[in-house]
């Protein structure tokens, strides 16, 4: 969604060419990011001549504020939806950076891991909004990511485990 | 106006800018290298929106009031004071994503 999408962005700018094909996932409800991931992916061809990206929207895992337990049913639901999407594109690596839509397909990435299918590295990267808590996505991941990473000094000390780079975005 | 797809071409036209504590909003008007007075509304905001601002407002790259002390704000402020907000470095992220999965 909006925010996340621009973080996103910013955060593959520097990205070499090695980082190709790009699959991007977000949410079928999300009207605004498919134009900003096009319009990034139409510069970056500019340099690089050999870019390739595809999106893919999936179901929107959480309303805000939706309540917890039908929280679960919708996430249980996206996990379900995910599961044929990341076994097809079969990941080397998985960037995401705290929407709702991430938690399911890291889970089912997870799933695919532990089932010998594939294993993908998992980088979290928590929104630069966050100063002091982690988001509900964040808060799960940090158990269940390779790499957590927070922009700010406060959030590291409250988090050991995560990665500390100055602002990112 | 009821929404534009981009405010960057007001922003750059601004010699003061007062927003809302979104994070989008803040962010983009510091990164224009404007000065930005921040106007939050504990009432309506949940705590996280709240974070950002108090951070911003702590290093000194904002300044801060609530709706009932802009006036004031605007009256007595200093934006000589305020820091020139630094970008953010994504090539640091990109070094370390290299090393993680092994480029060179």
């Amino acid at each position: 969604t909006g925010g996340h999408t621009t973080e996103i962005l910013r955060l593959l700018s520097c990205l070499s060419e090695s980082y190709s094909p790009r699959h991007y996932i977000f949410a079928d409800s999300d009207n605004m990011s498919e134009a900003k991931i096009r319009s990034f992916e139409q510069k970056r061809s500019e340099t690089f001549s050999n870019s390739q990206f595809t999106l893919h929207r999936i179901p929107r895992s959480r309303e805000v504020r939706q309540s917890w337990t039908s929280s679960v049913v919708t996430t249980l639901y996206s996990i379900l939806y995910s599961l044929p999407l990341t076994y097809k594109l079969k990941p080397d690596l998985i960037l995401c950076n705290g929407p709702g839509t991430c938690v399911p397909v890291c889970i089912s990435a997870l799933l695919l891991g532990l089932l010998g299918i594939k294993r993908a590295i998992i980088v979290y990267v928590e929104s630069i909004c966050r100063v002091e808590t982690l988001s509900l996505s964040g808060k799960i991941l940090y158990y269940f990511s390779d790499y957590f990473i927070v922009q700010w000094p406060n959030l590291k000390e409250k988090y050991p485990k995560s990665v500390y780079l100055g602002r990112i975005v | 106006f009821r929404f534009k797809d981009s405010l960057a071409e007001d922003l750059r036209g601004a010699d003061l800018v007062i927003s809302h504590a979104g994070a989008g909003s803040c962010l983009e008007a510091l990164e224009e290298g404007k000065p930005l007075i921040v106007v939050t509304n504990e009432k309506l905001m949940n705590n996280h929106q709240l974070e950002l601002a108090k951070q911003l407002h702590r290093d000194g790259y904002v300044l801060c009031c609530n709706c009932s002390t802009l006036v004031e704000t605007l009256q007595s402020m200093d934006l000589s004071t305020l820091k020139p907000f630094p970008p953010g470095q994504p090539e640091k992220f990109a070094l370390f994503l290299d090393e993680v999965v092994g480029f060179q």
